[in-house]
């Protein structure tokens, strides 16, 4: 099992008191709590963290994109990959991903993404999401359209990456007179693509359907394998057989030296459990969004929200794994188990966690747990 | 005056139409919140006018129409609606979305239209304030935003005393889809619109509730300013629903200005 490692490069560099005044850390919480000096060390810091989970050995970098939040502040997926392509060496560079709904322009898409692949030497890993609904708000595109603009989005990508230009493109959402991008993938056909899951069942056919490789984000087990079960059956409509290498899984992670040290640190991970995902349905889930099929099995996919959950439940139900790096390699085998993945990417700073923490748990993971796990 | 429940086809789609009265025909288009069917100004109303009150489509038990984009196709497709249930010409009245729709339909087609009544209509960007964004808050709360006063409006209890069913809050919720299709981007607003008002000469009312959270009345302004044969009225102590907040008196004015002195 190849094991990822992912920050959310947060910013929560504010009191609490003061988030809790408002309805939602996202879109509302004002931006006079930014604070650039913060910032600017803490990329750095991210950075390095990044660069040292390549060193060690994870076989990928985990990046992801949000706007208008604190909870994330890595807001260009494919700025902070075109830097990651340059100062790593070896890890893929997964990009979960570009939010393709909210993009008004696929081709200059097509484009970055094809100059992170050429400038990583072909190690991008192109993940396309739906985004949340804040994303959509941010951008001000029709949450109604959300899931035609996805694929016609991914379609024009794939055309990019893939039919000799020039060419014409009359869609339903995007056109474009004259495509012909002078930058393409190093990969060939394309970059492998990923995409994520968190309730929705068409996705999840989809992505099966065209064989990329596919991750539930944070739910519970029996979520994640009726999600899988939905990808079969995309899959076994395109006559695909679907291996661990098309699943994978996201979950939140630490080692450290000690039990007790580790269990400190993986409190963090609580803050990006309700804090940051606290606020009205409206701000997550404008109308139109989802489907109400969609909207049905969001419903009983999450009878608890995650923000209802102690530290301990969340540990419990494998949301949260802290441990030495032997208890975190069991834990990581018990999931591999359970799932039958062949990807485990680990959320593995949150919130206040510090550089020094990170740090040592990147080398633990490197020294004990990535070894371990690769003959999962 | 008994109103019928009937379907009337239109490209392709059938929209649910309440009808009933006699008179000259009178074309009522609802709001976001959908079609509240044969309520008590509409009773009022018809009986002077042949009131007909179809159910936009996408709005509950009318056909899907998920290739509208905006309101100037809804404007359209109700420039059909006309001649596909013969109502020849008719007087034209829209409330909040239905109001911009029936402005858009006047100043594409006057001459198909006699004469026009908007309420707390959308549709022009406010010289101040902001169209209240609908769609970032839950319906409850919007409700409460969109009324002065429940403990003042007659059919409070039958339109809104009681918690949704499964199927009426689906049936909502698709309405408000719908609405989200066809007023997005630009929020609410057709930023060429004012450029057109002013060829629609129809005699026109412009009804506007004082309290109005939802839409500014400074609009009321705005359209009376660019309309070159509208009136203004204001109801005090109103919000953004002045047919259901003071039926009686909206149904009045409405009758007065349609089968008003001007037209003796």
């Amino acid at each position: 099992m190849k094991l990822y490692y992912f920050s959310e490069m947060p910013h929560h560099e504010f009191p609490d008191a003061e988030g809790e005044k408002y309805p939602s850390l996202r879109l509302e919480f004002p931006n006079r709590f930014f604070r650039p000096e913060k910032a600017q060390a803490n990329y750095q810091r991210y950075l390095d963290e990044y660069e040292l989970a390549d060193q060690v050995g994870f076989d990928g970098l985990m990046l992801n994109e949000h706007h208008s939040t604190p909870s994330c502040v890595n807001v260009g997926v494919n700025m902070t990959a075109a830097i990651l392509g340059r100062t790593t060496k070896r890890a893929k560079l997964l990009l979960l991903g570009n939010i393709l709904p909210i993009e008004d322009n696929p081709v200059r898409l097509a484009e970055q993404i094809a100059m992170a692949d050429l400038i990583s030497g072909g190690r991008v890993l192109s993940g396309f999401v739906r985004g949340v609904g804040v994303e959509t708000w941010w951008a001000n595109t029709n949450p109604v359209h959300n899931r035609e603009r996805f694929e016609e989005c991914h379609d024009l990508i794939l055309k990019c990456w893939t039919a000799p230009g020039p060419f014409r493109w009359e869609g339903r959402h995007y056109h474009f007179r004259h495509v012909n991008p002078w930058c393409l993938p190093l990969q060939k056909p394309h970059p492998p693509v990923w995409t994520p899951g968190t309730a929705s069942p068409e996705t999840a056919i989809w992505a099966g359907r065209r064989g990329y490789t596919y991750v539930p984000f944070l739910v519970p087990f029996d979520v994640a394998r009726e999600l899988f079960e939905y990808y079969r059956q995309g899959a076994a409509e395109a006559g695909r057989t679907v291996t661990a290498d098309n699943l994978g899984f996201l979950i939140c992670a630490v080692t450290a030296d000690t039990k007790a040290k580790a269990l400190e640190a993986g409190r963090h991970f609580v803050w990006r459990m309700g804090p940051t995902l606290r606020g009205p349905v409206e701000y997550f889930s404008p109308v139109g969004m989802r489907s109400r099929a969609g909207q049905r099995f969001a419903m009983r996919a999450r009878p608890r929200s995650l923000a209802t959950m102690s530290y301990e439940e969340l540990v419990d139900g494998h949301f949260i794994i802290a441990g030495t790096p032997d208890e975190v390699t069991d834990r990581f085998a018990h999931v591999q188990r359970a799932l039958g993945i062949g990807h485990l990417l680990l959320e593995a700073q949150e919130s206040r966690m510090d550089h020094a923490t990170t740090m040592r748990s990147i080398e633990l993971m490197g020294a004990k747990v990535i070894p371990a796990a690769a003959g999962l | 005056m008994q109103a019928r429940e009937t379907t009337i086809r239109v490209g392709g789609i059938d929209v649910h139409v309440w009808a009933g009265g006699q008179g000259e025909p009178l074309l009522v288009l609802h709001g976001a919140g959908g079609n509240r069917g044969w309520t008590r100004w509409l009773q009022q109303v018809s009986e002077r006018f042949a009131v007909w009150a179809p159910t936009h489509p996408g709005f509950g038990r009318s056909g899907d129409a998920e290739w509208m984009d905006g309101i100037d196709d809804l404007a359209r497709f109700y420039l059909w609606f006309i001649d596909a249930a013969g109502l020849g010409r008719p007087h034209l009245l829209g409330h909040s979305i239905g109001g911009w729709t029936a402005a858009e339909m006047a100043a594409m087609s006057p001459r198909s239209l006699e004469r026009l009544v908007l309420v707390a209509p959308v549709g022009l960007k406010p010289d101040e304030g902001d169209i209240l964004d609908v769609f970032y808050y839950s319906p409850p709360q919007l409700l409460g935003m969109t009324v002065h006063d429940p403990t003042t409006i007659p059919e409070w209890d039958e339109l809104f005393g009681h918690p949704p069913t499964p199927e009426q809050a689906e049936i909502a919720e698709r309405g408000r889809e719908m609405t989200a299709r066809l007023t997005w981007k630009p929020y609410m607003h057709n930023p060429r619109l004012a450029r057109f008002l002013p060829r629609v000469t129809n005699p026109s009312l412009i009804v506007w509730g004082r309290e109005d959270r939802i839409v500014p009345v400074v609009c009321g302004e705005q359209y009376r300013r660019l309309l070159p044969n509208a009136t203004l009225t204001v109801l005090e102590r109103c919000g953004h629903l002045p047919p259901v907040e003071q039926p009686d008196a909206f149904a009045r004015l409405v009758i007065d200005f349609l089968g008003g002195s001007a037209r003796s």
